[in-house]
């Protein structure tokens, strides 16, 4: 039995399902841009999505967290929040990665852009460093 | 000796010349010969054998799941071809041994020859379709090594990638009409395929499989219009254009025509296809060759016709005509690779094959006249010589062949052929060796030694031979070849004369006298022909490949210019539609799961949300900015998690997202400050657009899936009946995540420490001497930012804090499998503690004070998680199983012990590291970077010294 | 197998941290131990391919949790077969990389080579979905480190964008399993075949986005046009000897696709049907267009074996695409083959790479120093590539045109067209490298030290390619036993005992 919904209010899945799409266009349209930063922003609102996605698709539930406890019986989808864990946590070291990835690049080439080929064809990436010491 | 053997010996072979080449130029030759000669010795072994009329058959299991098998056989025509490839080839080792300069790598040039002639022994031996297109690519890349030998020539270079583009285009043709014809017979084997001529004729799928079978005859024997290649495969060493535009090469596709004549000839597709090209090519190679100045072109332009003459005769679909083929098959062998030889020696002596600059050499080169002219007149067509009575033949056939219901084209054209054939053959020797001695050549030439010419005097000798007595020396070989080739026995009748009522007699007497007429006219006729506007082949066949390989470098390099934005931009277009189309082109119904309301306040929380993240893309280009409200957004996600029982998720998302934005933030200090305006109206629509699709598609997607209930009972339920009692532990997630999905634990933190060895790798190779370093170097404290003292209330505030994060991070620890929290928070939070210390004391004063080896907790972490999960293995139970047991030290209260706090313990010591090696990263550029040092406790003291 | 089965992911997890630990600093013992890590792989791999050889699929229970609670793992033909392959080919690319120094010319490359192998053995012995997202993680990390290894501009430039690129990648993944979770409610594989195969009709199409979307994940893996942008840049870029190894990364999209397409989404399903053959063969056949047209315009060595590596996941898509046993295992020939060959080509850029100013196909510069041996690899990697004879290249394409007879008149020319491109792009490249050259004058020959090594390691792969053609009769005889069981997934289902025991 559903406690009385404000009638005029949108449900709870469509609040927390415009916000994941919300989330998931900014995330769409950062990571579109020419600059290494706002591609890494774009990157992690995307993950906030997903995370929020994958939750979500565990269905909702407000007040019942997955923490056994005498005579509770409804729980939320505990293996989802572990999912996300998971997701969150991978999501984590990738940024750390790509943040040092794209300080990398920015030092080897002077700028951050994240378009281009850089280098002349095929010198077998040799160019500027990464020769036989 | 097994078939098998014998096709197999020169690729054996082949080995030992390269090997041997330290032994000098004679022990290869030696080497080569000896294999040569010892397969045609098997081969004639079996001769007897074939003769009676028998097939020799060996089979090999090799590919069954294809009925590709290593069966061969040898029959009369197997025979025949097999006898003149390695019998000539003989005769080119012996002459390749003289005519090659001791600068050439001669070992090489053995070892290809070999490796080809194994591969035209294949072809012929081959009993299985599939196997015969095996060794007839195998030709085109043996080929392409030979005419490419004298690769500093750029003549020599596109001569062999010209042949092999055509040759290899047209065998892969084949490949086709192999398996089309393979299909139809139901067997790739040749001896069934050969049954089942009426079938395959009558199949619907017959054209197609002759077209197909056909361009990959007609590339390999240069019949108009593939006719191009094999005048530019003459760049190669004239040892080559003996042995492949006399023998071999060239004429395996009129073997497999004659090999497959019983299934596919007899057609009227087959005669006006096989028969036409064939005439087209004979009279235009004839016809082309007469005006050659290029000795070897003359010649190459001659077989170009002979082959058309060969390939016409089989196109006739006669028996009769088949066997005429089948003796021009070896007389063209004879002649023709005498001839080349012969010119070769010319060249050699007189280091020009400008047949302009040639003349009057037969008082020079006496022999050398000699036999080119023998080898000329059996080419003319000049009785006694064997070209004669092929000739003859051809011209009977020619004259009782209607063509298109008219009887006229046929002989009209075969004569006008053979009268340009005739006068080509009597310019090679007039021009070169009649006439006035020269000496305004580049070398003065003479006789070479018995070694250059003993070759092409065997062949000359045999041209006669034939010419004079063809029913005891070549009968026997030609009823057995033509026999084979029809499929029924036949008995050749070759005369001389064939009397004066013939009509091949007068044909043929005029197509002589045409040809000294011809030669007479040559000087006006060659002024014509130059005047004459004439399509270049090669221009075209150039044009053709650059017209393939401009655009297609254009598009490529266009189409993968770096642009990653665009790749995205693509990929996100590309996905969506992928998406949608699935979607609409499957049933969906409506969920019937009753949503839940939404208080008030859910929604200012949701109107934040959406404000900060409008406000992120807007603001997007101050990075600052962006980043604090992108950090603003995470909190909101984290509340939201909190609000729908995931206490778990928001603990770890805030710790994680305090981590990140950190990090972030210390990125900054390095990268600009701001996001130049770089983007168009038009390209941020065509973004927005795109985002707003993916939102959509995420959005639509996600509700749909919460509107309705699972279509079966979720696993979870399981979860969370066995978390206490199996697992031990309140906190379902944190069991699932260290004991029920503990392996995605194990793999999570093990990407931690990668991308921790990746960031510290990688910083490595940015501080190497190089322009990053300088950069870093010159990077210096940006804005004075970091120069300036820290505030010290913020560095009060977290020193303070450091010991109690500390506290936090083992209380976490320890109740995580109970209550929210578990080895990964709690590593967050003491990590984020000494984050802390960067941040308000500087990267130098902390990490001064730093005595913990990162690479060490990493490591130790992932060891201890590891091994936590093979402990179980002594207990014989699978990796990571874990048990529990519940303990009371006094005055603590009972409290659980798992194993798989063990584990934890490994995640936390993982996390920390990798959260602590990826800090001490930046901060190793920060210090490059120049940043000065609080020395002072609390850095308070106002002595602020340059680091050294 | 028991304990065995998990081993090839232990090995490398235990032994890696353990490279970090004690020799991070000391490149004798990391070769050594890196090395032994990898033999050590190989000999593993070695017996579990002989024990799904005779064995039915096997189960292993990570923490002795049932299905489809808990993970497992499943050791099957085709998972025995992709861990052997993967050590094999790790083991000769590594010999490679001791024997030119690459290992020198970065930190912990060893300890990332070692964690890149766990995770590939670890998605391919996986048999729970969400787990192979995980070790697509682990394995795609370790391949950033790998792939910047030895730094530079052009190279960490790709770098970026490839993380970038994967970072997406990796998102979708989540967006697919999450759609597929939440229609089913389960991860594991077989539980996942079992629910797919009754699903209500209502959920129909959600369930068809979310097996499209994992898809996608796959084929942008596997460089399927137009997911494939990544690969030219990148491959391009890393150390040769990291781009060999990457032969079989691509490989990882492929195999998936094979797992979960036969065995979660078989085309006999319901609710999906023939969705995604008829995504994946146009798709493919465009890969193998564009690859071939790569090949024959490329600008240099190194993008013409990029391209060339495009070409072959084309080749090998278009026979996946089909989902016949007879198409599968024609696949799984050429998947072999294709592996063996993308790696060798780019060894042999490498061995160029290292000998000559830059891999340009556009400039003649003298002689390379070890011309003639190096060429005779490129010509044998040329005619493995283009799938001409007598190589497993051609008995791979013979296969692949032979189960593709249904759609002959489309498959057969694409593929023959493909390699005729393949052919004039070798040729060229081939020529002006070790041909043209000697228009230079010799004086200007460069010098260069022999280093062994470097060359026995891409004569394994040519020799091994080789014995794949000479004994392509009882490899494909397997290969059709593993297609079989691919297609037959009830055994493997049952091996997961959903319905059963208590822990």
């Amino acid at each position: 039995m559903i406690p009385d919904p404000t009638p005029y209010l949108p449900g709870l899945e469509a609040v927390v399902a415009s916000a994941v799409g919300l989330l998931t266009a900014a995330g769409v349209y950062l990571i579109l841009r020419q600059r290494t930063f706002p591609v890494i922003l774009g990157l992690t609102m995307l993950s906030y999505a997903v995370n929020l996605f994958i939750f979500a698709s565990g269905r909702l539930s407000t007040a019942a967290p997955p923490i056994l406890r005498e005579g509770v019986t409804t729980y939320a989808d505990p293996l989802t929040q572990a999912l996300v864990l998971t997701a969150i946590v991978i999501s984590f070291g990738m940024t750390a990665v790509i943040v040092m990835m794209a300080l990398g690049a920015w030092f080897e080439t002077g700028d951050d852009r994240i378009d281009g080929d850089g280098g002349p064809d095929g010198d077998g990436g040799r160019t500027g460093g990464g020769g036989r010491p | 000796m097994s078939l098998a053997l014998i096709a197999a010996l020169p690729f054996l072979g082949a080995l030992l010349p390269g090997l041997m080449i330290r032994a000098g130029r004679d022990a290869c030759a030696a080497m080569a010969g000896a294999v040569t000669a010892l397969a045609l010795l098997g081969i004639g072994l079996h001769a007897p054998a074939v003769l009676r009329g028998e097939v020799v058959a060996t089979r090999i299991e090799w590919l069954p799941a294809l009925g590709l098998d290593a069966t061969f056989r040898l029959d009369g025509l197997g025979l025949l071809f097999a006898g003149l490839i390695l019998g000539i080839g003989l005769l080119v080792i012996l002459y390749a041994r003289f005519y090659l300069a001791k600068a050439d790598p001669v070992g090489t040039f053995f070892t290809y020859l070999l490796l080809f002639q194994g591969a035209m022994t294949g072809i012929v031996l081959s009993d299985n379709v599939l196997l015969l297109l095996i060794f007839w690519e195998l030709t085109s890349l043996a080929s392409f090594l030979l005419i490419g030998y004298w690769r500093h020539s750029a003549e020599a270079r596109q001569g062999a990638r010209m042949a092999l583009a055509v040759t290899g285009t047209g065998g892969l043709a084949m490949i086709a009409g192999m398996l089309i014809l393979g299909s139809i017979a139901g067997s790739y084997d040749l001896s069934v395929i050969l049954t089942r001529g009426d079938a395959i004729r009558a199949d619907p799928l017959y054209l197609p499989a002759l077209i197909l079978i056909l361009l990959g005859c007609f590339t390999k024997s240069a019949q108009f219009p593939f006719h191009f290649w094999l005048p530019r495969a003459m760049a190669a060493p004239t040892p080559v254009s003996a042995y492949l535009h006399s023998a071999t090469m060239v004429k395996a596709g009129v073997f497999l025509m004659a090999r497959l004549w019983p299934v596919l000839s007899g057609t009227p597709e087959w005669f006006y296809i096989v028969a036409t090209a064939g005439l087209l090519t004979m009279v235009l190679g004839a016809v082309i060759g007469l005006f050659q100045h290029d000795l070897k072109g003359l010649l190459a332009y001659s077989t170009v016709s002979q082959l058309g003459f060969m390939t016409m005769l089989l196109g006739f679909g006669t028996p009769s005509a088949a066997m005429v083929a089948v003796f021009q098959i070896i007389n063209h062998a004879t002649f023709k690779a005498a001839l080349f030889m012969a010119a070769g020696i010319v060249d050699h002596e007189a280091h020009t094959r400008d047949i302009r600059r040639l003349g009057g050499l037969r008082r020079l080169m006496p022999v050398t006249f000699a036999l080119t002219t023998l080898g000329a007149l059996a080419m003319a067509g000049i009785p006694p010589l064997n070209g004669y009575l092929s000739k003859e033949l051809m011209l009977k056939e020619v004259a009782r062949t209607d063509w298109a219901g008219s009887p006229w084209i046929l002989p009209a054209l075969a004569v006008l052929g053979a009268a340009f054939s005739a006068a080509y053959s009597f310019r090679l020797v007039a021009h070169v060796f009649l006439g006035p001695r020269r000496d305004d050549g580049p070398a003065r030439p003479h006789d070479p030694g018995a070694g250059l010419w003993a070759a092409p005097a065997i062949l000359v000798a045999l041209a006669l031979a034939i010419g004079v007595m063809p029913m005891t020396t070549a009968a026997w070989l030609i009823d057995a070849a033509t026999s084979a080739t029809t499929g029924a026995p036949y008995a050749a009748d070759i005369y001389h004369w064939p009397g004066l009522g013939a009509a091949a007699l007068w044909m043929s007497l005029g197509a002589v006298g045409g040809g000294l007429v011809l030669l007479g006219l040559f000087g006006p006729l060659l002024r014509g022909w130059d005047a004459m506007p004439r399509p270049d082949a090669k221009r075209i066949f150039d044009g053709l490949v650059a017209g393939l390989t401009a655009p297609a470098r254009a598009l490529t390099a266009a189409l993968h210019d770096g642009a990653l934005t665009r790749y995205l931009a693509i990929a996100v277009a590309a996905i969506l539609g992928a998406g949608l189309w699935a979607f609409l082109t499957g049933v969906h119904g409506a969920g019937a799961r009753a949503p839940l309301p939404t208080p008030v306040p859910v929604l200012g929380g949701w109107l934040v949300l959406v404000a900060a993240t409008l406000a992120v893309v807007a603001l997007h280009r101050n990075r600052i900015v962006a980043l604090m409200l992108v950090g603003a957004i995470g909190l909101m996600v984290s509340v939201t998690f909190a609000y729908l029982s995931a206490p778990d998720l928001a603990l770890t998302q805030v710790s994680v997202e305090v981590a990140s934005v950190l990090l972030l933030l210390l990125a900054l200090t390095f990268l600009p400050a701001a996001t130049p305006a770089e983007s168009g109206a038009g390209r941020r629509w065509r973004d927005g657009l795109i985002a707003a699709g993916a939102g959509l598609g995420a959005g639509g997607l996600i509700y749909a899936l919460m509107a309705r209930d699972f279509a079966f009972p979720g696993i979870s339920a399981w979860h969370l009946a066995n978390s206490k009692t199996e697992g031990g532990g309140n906190n379902v997630v944190n069991v699932i995540l260290v004991d029920f999905r503990g392996y995605d634990t194990y793999g999570e933190i093990i990407v931690l420490g990668i991308a921790a060895l990746v960031i510290y790798a990688l910083t490595e190779a940015m501080l190497r001497p190089g322009p990053a370093a300088d950069r870093i170097a010159a990077a210096g404290p940006r804005h004075g930012r970091a120069g300036d003292r820290h505030p010290l209330m913020l560095v009060v505030a977290t020193r303070v804090l450091l010991p109690i994060a500390l506290m936090v991070g083992v209380f976490f620890f320890l109740r995580g499998h109970n209550l929210p929290g578990g080895g990964f928070i709690a590593g967050l939070v003491v990590g984020i503690a000494i984050l802390m210390q960067y941040m308000a004391s500087g990267q130098t004063w902390t990490a001064a004070r730093q005595r913990i080896d990162y690479h060490a907790l990493i490591g130790w972490g992932v060891i201890v998680a590891g091994l936590s999960g093979v402990g179980s293995w002594f207990a014989g139970l699978p990796f990571l199983t874990s048990g529990f047991e519940y303990v009371t030290i006094w005055p603590l209260e009972t409290f659980e012990l798992a194993t798989a706090m063990v584990f934890d313990l490994g995640v936390f010591l993982t996390v920390l590291g990798a959260v602590l090696l990826a800090l001490a990263s930046i901060s190793r550029l920060q210090l490059r970077g120049g940043e000065r040092a609080n020395t002072a406790p609390f850095g308070v003291a106002s002595d602020l010294e340059p680091r050294a | 197998m028991g304990n065995w089965i998990i081993a090839p992911v232990v090995l490398p997890a235990l032994l890696a941290p353990l490279i970090v630990l004690a020799m991070r600093h000391d490149i004798v013992l990391q070769r050594t131990f890196g090395l032994a890590g990898t033999a050590g792989l190989l000999a593993l791999s070695v017996a579990l391919l002989q024990a799904a050889t005779v064995n039915p699929p096997e189960v292993y229970r990570l923490g002795n949790w049932p299905a489809p609670f808990g993970i497992v793992l499943v050791l099957d033909r085709l998972s025995a077969l992709m861990v052997a392959l993967t050590a094999a080919l790790a083991l000769v690319v590594q010999l490679y990389v001791v024997g030119t120094g690459w290992d020198t010319r970065g930190r912990h490359f060893h300890a990332l080579y070692l964690f890149q192998l766990m995770g590939l053995m670890g998605a391919f012995l996986t048999g729970d979905a969400f787990n192979l997202f995980v070790f697509f993680e682990v394995l795609l990390i370790a391949s950033y480190g790998l792939m910047i290894h030895g730094g530079g501009a052009a190279r960490l430039r790709a770098g970026v964008q490839y993380i970038a690129y994967n970072l997406v990648a990796s998102t979708l993944f989540l967006f697919a399993l999450a759609t597929i979770y939440g229609v089913t409610g389960t991860l594991n594989m077989a539980d996942l075949a079992q629910k797919v195969a009754v699903l209500p009709e209502g959920d129909a199409a959600l369930a068809r986005v979310g097996g499209v979307l994992l898809i996608l994940v796959f084929a942008i893996k596997g460089a399927l046009v137009p997911l494939h942008f990544w690969l030219p840049a990148t491959y391009d870029r890393a150390p040769g000897p990291v781009a060999a190894l990457f032969a079989i990364m691509t490989k990882v999209g492929a195999y998936a696709v094979i797992r979960v397409y036969t065995l979660i989404f078989p085309p006999d399903t319901p609710a999906t049907g023939a969705l995604f053959a008829d995504l994946l063969l146009p798709a493919a056949l465009v890969t193998l267009a564009l690859g071939a047209l790569g090949v024959l315009g490329a600008p240099s060595l190194g993008r013409l074996a990029a391209f060339a590596a495009v070409a072959s996941m084309g080749t090998l898509f278009t026979a996946v695409a089909l989902f016949t046993p007879q198409a599968t295992a024609a696949a799984l020939y050429y998947l072999i083959h294709s592996t063996l060959a993308t790696a060798l080509v780019f060894l042999v850029a490498d061995l160029v790479a290292d000998r000559r100013a830059d891999l340009s196909l556009r400039r003649v510069l003298p002689p390379v120093a070890q011309g003639g041996l190096i060429a005779a690899l490129f010509f044998g990697a040329a005619i493995a590539l283009a799938g001409m004879p007598p190589l497993s290249g051609f008995l791979g394409k013979l296969l692949i045109l032979e189960a593709a007879r249904a759609q002959a008149g489309l498959v057969w020319t694409v593929v023959l067209g493909a390699s005729v491109l393949l052919i004039l792009g070798f040729a060229r490249a081939g020529s002006t490298l070790f041909w043209k050259a000697h228009e230079i004058p010799p004086e200007e020959a460069q010098t260069h030290a022999p280093e062994p090594l470097s060359f026995v390691a891409p004569a394994t792969l040519l020799a091994a390619i080789a014995v794949l053609a000479v004994m392509a009769g009882p490899v494909t005889r397997w290969l059709e036993a593993t297609a079989a069981q691919i297609h037959e997934p009830a055994p493997y289902i049952r091996a997961n005992d959903l319905d059963g025991a208590t822990p």
